[in-house]
């Protein structure tokens, strides 16, 4: 018998989709998405950060629609409108942010939609909790404590959230799964269980497409691979006839080197403004770094390895379990924001609505939340501040119809650019941003960045994490690459490019 | 004390039954008659409408909304219910085709309000608020002034007993029923979902337009549900009935532990909740508190029973 090379994908096309696009206002996510996926195959599909990974998943998978390109299913055309057409195909989609509702249980979530009923159409609960144990029994021996059926999804932790969430796409028998990042918070010995049920899965014929952090896991587990970069599909071989090297530099592209921009060289032996040692707590293992006075320091990684966490202790807002933080050789002990906004930090989230924004509040009420926590403030003469503040946003280049306007009527980069000036008014000299770029349009993007530098010019410090590699490369001096909560690398001078950084970022020593 | 707080959690209506036991102690040592069965089934009567329509509103914040139309509800169905049964005569049929076009009349006030939040994607509050005014607009233009008297037959039936037992105690059962049937279908379940994390809940694949349409719709139903008991009641027709059910019924509902926010709660809790509310009231009669300070002490005594409901819930 003779074994045909595995270089074509399998007859048997399980996913066919070519020349997808999608844009989100002014951004191109997907400008030619290409993917095909046989039957029995395990398929990586790998790229940087934001290059439009996770959007060519929700397509398939009914969430997002598509604007141009064409999907088929089982060889037929798909016209997806909903999740639910989706799913009747047989697709199901691993979210790389999770679908699972926390309020309700485990055993819920993982039915959700699919609830195993008796013959008078009531929830059959003593169904659904065995079914559910069934499924947990698989993940029982590395799932950790306090999993079970009626546990509720709120109390579980990251990575047990990420099992009921395979779990969950397990239980609707799909023909083609999508894994999005779904090994993000596992452990190892989680990873080779995953993993051995990939490979039971495949020998069922299911289809399967898998997105990973680590190159390691790729290689091993994946039949054939497709690169993207930048919203496009550029690159699709079998794993076996490819190494390494050529997938990166697929990845990251000829435009490497042209991303750098030179940034003056930071002087040798200057005191540093912050300093962090040893802090651990949450997903943090053992982080230490420093800053000085002027610097951009970049924190970089896949998503979800602790750089928001490192960034989110500082502010005192999920206080760091242990290590130590001082500023400007001052220990500071930081137990919540009032502390962090007293010893001079700054922070500003990509997640307006969730951090930052008072909505429905004016924008002078939302330039002065902080400056009256820094100077302690307990009454306030409206008439004493708003200069100062209006000084303070004419620097941004912001537009906004006065002082009194709502700060709903701005848009997401002009909003972003107020949060700063609630910054600037403070005289904060470390400033936190923690993806303050998130779904802001270009131009306004470009106008953040310029303000960025000319703080930092002006000597204050930068900690910044952007989950989008470009930006990183684009405005830092330095970058730490984090994975799985710990710095596995730091980037500077000849190492800061694209190629290391995603080298790093996909675990290999830079 | 923490596994004390952790069995708890998720269980606030336990506090709020504390609460209404204890209230229940303080109204029996005011009014030693409480425990005779007219003065229990009387305190029933006042307090089913309430009842009914917090139960009915409990599906609406499940679902992550709010209805603030359930008052101007149920005086439009009082009043269509009152006409319908005066044009037709004051027969048992044309009672039953009453009742009927109040039941659809409710069912209608509540679609209509989930088509406009749910598919047009109107912000609930307002929504509710502008829609309430519509509906006491309609039973306005349905009877201008407070009168109809329904027949003998609609207000001795409910004053009255079937097969031994007060009508009002049936509805309380049945109230009880329906709200373990809907516990058992898989509705609830999405509803909270739902509630809960609506993006989790699309990505999932439930239809979530028609879930929380379905929830105003019960929410309307349950409305027409008090308004019948109200005619019953008042034993005639008034457009400005139930002027304050809105807010009291969101007062049960929390009170009864479910999160304003959605996706977390019970209906059996609000149904309690509703019982202390109107206990409240009671104790606040019988302890002959001056006038003036009876509105007060009900504020404080209110604050005070979602105050034990809070801090258990805390962390
Ligand atoms: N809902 C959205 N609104 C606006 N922009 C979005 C949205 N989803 C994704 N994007 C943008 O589309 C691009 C691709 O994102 P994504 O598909 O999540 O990338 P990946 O999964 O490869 O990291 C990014 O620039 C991202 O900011
Ligand atoms: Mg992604």
């Amino acid at each position: 018998m003779t074994q045909t090379p595995s270089a074509e994908p399998s007859p048997a096309r399980a996913l066919h989709a070519q020349g997808v696009t999608k844009r989100f206002g002014a951004i191109t996510a997907l400008s030619s998405g290409r993917i095909s996926v046989g039957k029995g195959e395990i398929h990586a599909l790998l790229g940087a950060n934001g290059c439009g990974k996770s959007t060519l998943c929700k397509i398939i998978a009914g969430t997002v629609s598509r604007d141009g390109g064409t999907l088929e299913i089982d060889g037929r055309p798909a016209d997806l409108k909903s999740p639910r057409e989706a799913e009747a195909l047989g697709v199901a989609l691993f979210y790389q942010e999770l679908s699972l509702v926390p309020q309700l249980s485990v055993a819920d979530n993982i039915f959700l939609g699919h609830e195993p009923r008796n013959a008078a159409g009531f929830v059959d609960r003593r169904r659904l909790i065995a079914d559910t144990e069934v499924l947990i029994a698989r993940f029982s021996a590395v799932a950790g404590s306090g999993f079970a059926a009626g546990t509720n999804v709120s109390r579980l932790s990251p990575d047990q959230r990420q099992i009921v969430e395979i779990l969950k796409v397990l239980a609707r028998n799909p023909s083609i799964i999508i894994f999005d990042e779904a090994t993000a918070a596992l452990d190892k010995r989680q990873v080779d269980l995953f993993f051995s049920i990939l490979r039971t899965l495949k020998a069922e014929g299911v289809a399967i497409i898998f997105i990973s952090h680590r190159m390691d896991e790729v290689f091993e587990i994946a039949d054939r691979i497709t690169v993207m970069r930048n919203g496009e599909t550029v690159a699709e071989y079998g794993a076996g006839e490819v190494d390494r090297d050529t997938v990166v530099h697929d990845m990251v592209g000829k435009l490497a080197d042209h991303q750098r921009e030179a940034r003056p060289p930071r002087p040798a032996g200057e005191t540093p403004r912050l300093v962090v040692s040893s802090v651990s707590g949450g997903r943090l293992r053992d982080v230490s770094f420093s800053v000085a006075p002027g610097e951009i320091l970049g924190l970089g990684g896949l998503q979800g390895q602790g750089q928001s966490a490192i960034l989110q202790g500082l502010f005192g807002a999920e206080p760091f379990a242990r290590g130590e933080v001082s500023v400007d050789g001052r220990p500071v002990r930081l137990r919540r924001p009032a502390d962090a906004i007293r010893a001079g930090l700054a922070y500003v989230s990509g997640d307006r609505g969730r951090d930052a924004a008072l909505h429905g509040r004016s924008i002078f009420e939302n330039i002065a939340a902080a400056t009256l926590v820094s100077e302690r403030r307990r009454f306030v003469w409206p008439s004493a501040l708003k200069p100062r503040f209006e000084k303070a946003a004419a620097g941004l280049n912001t537009k906004y119809a006065g002082m009194e306007a709502p700060i709903g009527s701005l848009s997401g980069g002009n909003q972003q650019k107020i949060f700063i000036a609630r910054w600037l008014a403070t005289d904060a000299s470390i400033l936190l941003l923690d993806d303050p770029t998130k779904g802001i349009d270009l131009g306004a993007k470009g106008d953040f960045f310029e303000l960025a530098r000319d703080l930092a010019a002006k000597g204050t410090s930068i900690v910044f994490y952007a989950s989008e590699d470009a930006e990183l490369l684009g405005l830092c001096d330095r970058i730490l690459v984090f994975n799985s909560g710990a710095v596995t690398a730091e980037l500077s001078g000849d190492t800061r490019d694209a190629f290391h950084l995603t080298r790093a970022a996909y675990g290999e020593t830079a | 004390m923490s596994a004390l707080r952790d069995s708890l959690r998720g269980r606030v209506w336990l506090v709020t039954l504390a609460a209404l036991v204890t209230l229940f102690l303080v109204n029996l040592a005011l009014q030693p008659n409480l425990l005779t069965p007219n003065v229990l089934k009387s305190n029933l009567t006042v307090f089913l409408p309430l009842v009914l329509v917090a139960i009915g509103q409990t599906y609406v914040i499940l679902g992550g909304d709010i209805d603030l139309s359930v008052g101007s509800i149920v005086a439009l169905v009082n009043v269509v219910t009152v006409s319908v049964i005066a044009m037709t005569g004051g027969e048992t049929g044309g009672i039953l085709l009453g009742i009927a076009a109040g039941i659809l009349t409710g069912l209608a006030c509540g679609l209509f309000n989930g088509v406009l939040i749910a598919i047009l994607r109107f912000q609930p509050i307002v929504t509710t608020f502008a829609t309430g005014i519509i509906f006491g607009g309609l039973a306005l233009r349905v009877l201008p002034t407070a009168g109809l008297p329904v027949p003998a037959g609609y207000w001795r039936t409910y004053a009255g007993n079937v097969l031994g037992i007060p009508t009002v105690l049936w509805i309380f059962v049945f109230a009880l029923l329906a709200i373990a049937f809907i516990a058992r279908r898989p509705f609830l379940t999405h509803l909270m979902a739902t509630g809960g994390l609506r993006t989790a809940a699309f990505q999932t694949g439930l239809r979530v337009g028609p879930i929380r349409i379905g929830a105003y719709m019960l929410s309307g139903l349950f409305s027409a549900f008090a308004a019948l008991c109200l005619t019953g009641e008042t034993a005639s027709g008034d457009p400005l009935m139930g002027r304050l059910l809105a807010l009291s019924s969101i007062s049960a509902v929390v009170l009864g532990g479910t999160a304003l926010a959605g996706g977390r709660g019970s209906a059996f809790g609000s149904l309690l909740g509703a019982l202390v509310i109107g206990m409240i009231s009671n104790v606040i009669f019988f302890a002959a508190i001056p006038f003036e300070y009876q509105t007060l002490t009900t504020g404080l005594i209110t604050l005070l029973a979602l105050a034990g409901g809070v801090l258990v819930s805390r962390r």
